[in-house]
């Protein structure tokens, strides 16, 4: 039986899209000014 | 008329972190709805296709680009050099950043820790050191021809970390697990979990053309702006 640590999986997906999402909301928001 | 070519760079740029983003999304439905759970790790393994992926493009595309774009600068001193070096170690940066969240994340059901001084680790996050300090020196210094000069031999020294990043694994004994890809043998993955680590890898690459393009493009854009104030 495989251990019960979905958590951490989802923590790091919501991390890895905050991070990726962010620097790309940032970039298109300079090039709209 | 002809169109403002850092407004048609910034466009494709836009467009292609778009279809990433897309892309990205798809990888975590498929490594979460149609790739098997591994029977030792659980849920935390599929971390993997959003880490290693990302740990590749950051350490075999990212970094090697901004340092040969560097070498090239300092021979051929063409600013379009001097401007993707600068892009693409500020994607590096952000790939860095991703690397060195999700691999804690990951580690401490594992291994039961956040973080251990392993080789990999460290020299990873001394690698992301060097590209934030690569940055706070473009900053600081005003002379465009100074600028790339100086930041173009950080730009080197960081490509320069790869490979020992790469052998860290099997320089020194740590918790970091050695390839199960980028080794000299075929990969050790069975294909359900290939099949999603190579669609990440796609989507991953895609994700850095996208962000380089996207900041080469605000850059010229920039670029052309103080020439034409400075006219």
């Amino acid at each position: 039986m495989p251990p019960d640590n979905g958590q951490y999986l989802f923590a790091a997906y919501i991390v890895a899209g905050v991070i990726y999402l962010g620097y790309a909301v940032r970039l298109m928001l300079r090039a709209r000014r | 008329m002809t169109a403002d070519p850092a407004l048609s760079v910034i466009r494709r740029g836009i467009i292609l972190t778009v279809l990433a983003l897309i892309g990205v999304a798809v990888v975590m439905v498929m490594a979460l709805q149609f790739t098997p759970v591994e029977a030792n790790q659980g849920l935390a393994q599929k971390i993997f296709y959003v880490h290693v992926p990302t740990a590749a493009v950051a350490l075999w595309i990212a970094v090697p680009a901004t340092g040969i774009a560097s070498i090239l600068y300092l021979w051929l001193h063409d600013p379009r050099l001097d401007r993707f070096a600068a892009a693409s170690a500020e994607v590096a940066v952000v790939f860095c950043l991703v690397v060195l969240t999700t691999g804690p994340i990951w580690g401490k059901p594992i291994w039961g820790t956040w973080w251990t001084w392993d080789g990999r680790l460290t020299l990873t996050l001394f690698l992301f050191f060097l590209l934030l300090g690569y940055h706070a020196l473009r900053g600081s210094v005003r002379d465009p021809l100074e600028r790339g000069r100086f930041s173009a031999v950080l730009g080197i020294m960081g490509m320069a970390l790869v490979p020992f990043i790469h052998l860290s694994v099997y320089l020194w004994r740590g918790l970091h697990p050695q390839p199960v890809v980028l080794k000299p043998s075929a990969p050790s993955l069975p294909w359900e979990m290939l099949r999603t680590l190579l669609a990440g890898f796609g989507v991953f690459i895609l994700l850095y053309v996208g962000f380089v393009t996207l900041r080469y493009g605000l850059q010229l854009a920039q670029d052309r702006k103080e020439e034409a104030d400075a006219a």
